[in-house]
């Protein structure tokens, strides 16, 4: 009797949640792929089930090419976002006074809408830029430089400054949670600085290090507005050809494909990620 | 005692509505933004006191699949490049030309575009028209120099740009490549021309792109020399003060596009509501307006005579007639021609 108004709560407080996912996560899911093995037929949908989008997706080596183009830059600006919070966190979390106002001004940049964020990025690295203006006045360059934007470089420095508090926020909250007897007892026991950081802080701020990189890395492997802005043609990646589908070359079914390869690609780069993270934790500690 | 005051207030409400005019909210416009402009339709403001409610949409793909995935209104702005697919998706019903007030005086050129009328029927009022040609620089190129190939001489590294729109790109592609009167039926043959033309000038463009705003900024600053773009884009360079201008040259290589509205099947508003609005549309008194204040060209031949002629000619709008008959027309290519150059357009601009 107990139990079994036991089990009905649990069922009761998991309701939302199923009810949620179910609606919002699954049946979506479930829509799309159902899509990709249909086919468009200029403007009406085959419903007859074929593997023909994959087969197309598989052999076409502009989506290959794209999307292993996507998720190197997706890495190099987990990298670059990651490294550069790192020591930010650390500072929060061990030397800052005021905790609360540092993390609020961290905070800043998503006072502002993204869009305009990216659009101020094509300001600073423009043609007639902020930096371009500002070397051409000092005198250092003789005309702008045009290597600044429409690249991966751009794309990936957008991305870094447009993502840096989602990666300094859970690597402050695992420094933080660091007891500090852990670093004093590794002192007594005659560890250098450099040693008790790697031996004992790094390996317990591993799981924010970890939960950083995917917090960063999933979103921005399918990032659309900052390569379309900033990208160039050099920049684009597989969330622009995802979007030509579903627009301009209306062929949904083709779209649905390539978003659920991009899904699978990014959940298994994540999973590798992830497992070799741990392992290396575990070979550190 | 609540209940019923409130019935009462709402029965009040509605009554103005009921009137013998219907208000003139309650007709529908899915436009492109911009145009809900009230200097475009006077008589209809005149008439109803009221503007049209519009929606807007940013690129004809994606009205296209707003509308085919439900969403109504009365009237809608294409381009005619778009009407077949429309037609064929049964998005659209025919326009009667004889309520049309102003049918008889659109320039015949315009009315003859393929998608205004499709088999006998017509299905798009033609509102405004333009070009797509060549903008240059003309402090860093001259006159005499200037053609289409230009664009691929390794000389404009970085320095040029074309939209990101597979039709428009491929119309380029056909002038250049000398198969103009092909454009909606490329052959294989000529299809791999104009494919080849498009990657001979990849490495030279900047940015393909997609809205005009980013085109004109960089050809204002010097990053740009040359791009392939619409005459608002000449116009905005113009009014800005920068000596840039359009290549209309026909024998070089421009195009025209002709955009209208068209009328939903979706529709609700009374027929005589729905032609009100066309009417205060294609009325010489909003094609000058149109003219003067945006320099579009109006379909309207009326609306040049009554202009102000030294802007007609800035514009480059006093003899229209000239350069359509050598001019490309966005018409709609062929489905088959659409999907394969969408195709190899994403693979040109990724390099490939």
């Amino acid at each position: 009797m107990n139990l079994r108004s036991e089990g009905a709560k649990g069922v009761a407080l998991s309701a939302p949640a199923t009810v949620y996912v179910g609606f919002l996560v699954a049946a979506p899911l479930l829509i799309l792929v159902a899509y990709s093995m249909w086919t468009q037929t200029y403007v009406d949908i085959d419903r007859t089930p074929t593997l023909a989008n994959y087969r197309e997706a598989f052999t076409d080596p502009l989506v290959r090419h794209l999307m292993i183009r996507s998720i190197l830059i997706a890495a190099a600006v987990t990298v670059v976002t990651v490294a550069l919070a790192y020591p930010i966190a650390y500072f929060i979390a061990i030397r800052a006074q005021k905790k609360t106002l540092w993390l609020l001004l961290i905070t800043i940049p998503f006072w502002s809408s993204y869009l305009l964020r990216v659009f101020a990025w094509k300001l600073i690295l423009g043609f007639n830029g902020v930096l371009n203006s500002a070397l051409l006045a000092l005198g250092l360059i003789d005309e702008p430089l045009t290597f600044l934007l429409y690249n991966e470089f751009a794309v990936v420095l957008t991305l870094a400054h447009a993502w840096a508090p989602f990666a300094i926020l859970p690597i402050f909250v695992s420094i933080q949670k660091i007891d500090p007897s852990l670093l004093e007892a590794a002192t007594d026991l005659g560890s250098s600085r450099i040693e008790s950081f790697l031996r004992v802080t790094l390996p317990l701020t591993l799981p924010g290090i970890i939960a950083a990189c995917l917090v960063i890395f999933i979103p921005t492997v399918g990032d659309y507005v900052t390569p379309s802005l900033v990208g160039g043609s050099d920049g684009k990646m597989i969330a622009n050809l995802i979007q030509v589908q579903f627009g301009a070359a209306n062929n949904w079914p083709l779209g649905a494909t390539l978003s659920l390869l991009a899904m699978l690609s990014v959940g298994f780069v994540a999973i590798v990620f992830v497992l070799s993270a741990n392992g290396f934790g575990r070979r550190i500690r | 005692m609540k209940f019923t005051s409130i019935r009462a207030l709402a029965v009040a409400a509605t009554l103005p509505a009921t009137a013998a005019l219907s208000g003139g909210g309650d007709l529908t416009v899915f436009d492109w933004s911009g145009y809900e402009d009230q200097g475009f339709f006077g008589q209809y403001m005149s008439k109803y006191n009221e503007a049209p409610s519009y929606t807007f949409f940013g690129s004809q793909e994606e009205a296209f699949t707003k509308l085919q995935s439900g969403f109504t209104a009365d009237l809608a702005h294409p381009c005619t490049d778009a009407v077949r697919k429309w037609v064929a998706a049964d998005l659209l019903q025919p326009l009667d030309p004889a309520k049309l007030n102003n049918w008889d005086n659109l320039l015949p050129e315009i009315k003859n575009v393929d998608g205004v009328m499709l088999d006998g029927k017509v299905y798009m009022m033609p509102f405004e028209w333009g070009n797509t040609g060549l903008i240059y620089r003309t402090d860093k190129i001259g006159d005499d120099q200037i053609s289409l190939q230009l664009l691929a001489d390794p000389a404009y590294h970085g320095k040029i740009a074309i939209p990101d729109a597979a039709s428009s790109a491929y119309a380029l592609a056909s002038l250049a490549t000398g198969n103009r009167a092909d454009y909606t039926k490329l052959s294989d043959e000529q299809f791999q021309q104009a494919s080849d033309f498009l990657r001979s000038v990849h490495p030279n463009v900047r940015f393909y792109w997609s809205d005009a705003g980013q085109m004109d900024q960089a050809m204002a600053s010097g990053e740009l020399e040359m791009g392939w773009a619409w005459n608002q884009s000449e116009l905005n360079l113009i009014w800005n003060e920068t000596p840039a201008k359009m290549m209309r040259d026909i024998d070089k290589g421009i195009a025209t596009w002709v955009c209208g509205y068209v009328h939903l099947k979706s529709s609700t508003a009374p027929m005589e509501q729905v032609y009100d609005h066309l009417n205060a549309l294609s009325d010489a008194a909003s094609g000058k307006y149109i003219i003067e204040s945006w320099g579009y060209p109006h379909a309207n031949t009326e609306a040049f005579t009554i202009s102000d002629q030294d802007l007609i000619k800035q514009y480059g709008f006093d003899d229209p007639k000239a350069f359509f008959e050598g001019s490309l027309f966005f018409d709609a290519v062929t489905p088959e021609l659409e999907v394969k150059m969408l195709k190899e357009f994403e693979r040109i601009k990724a390099g490939f």
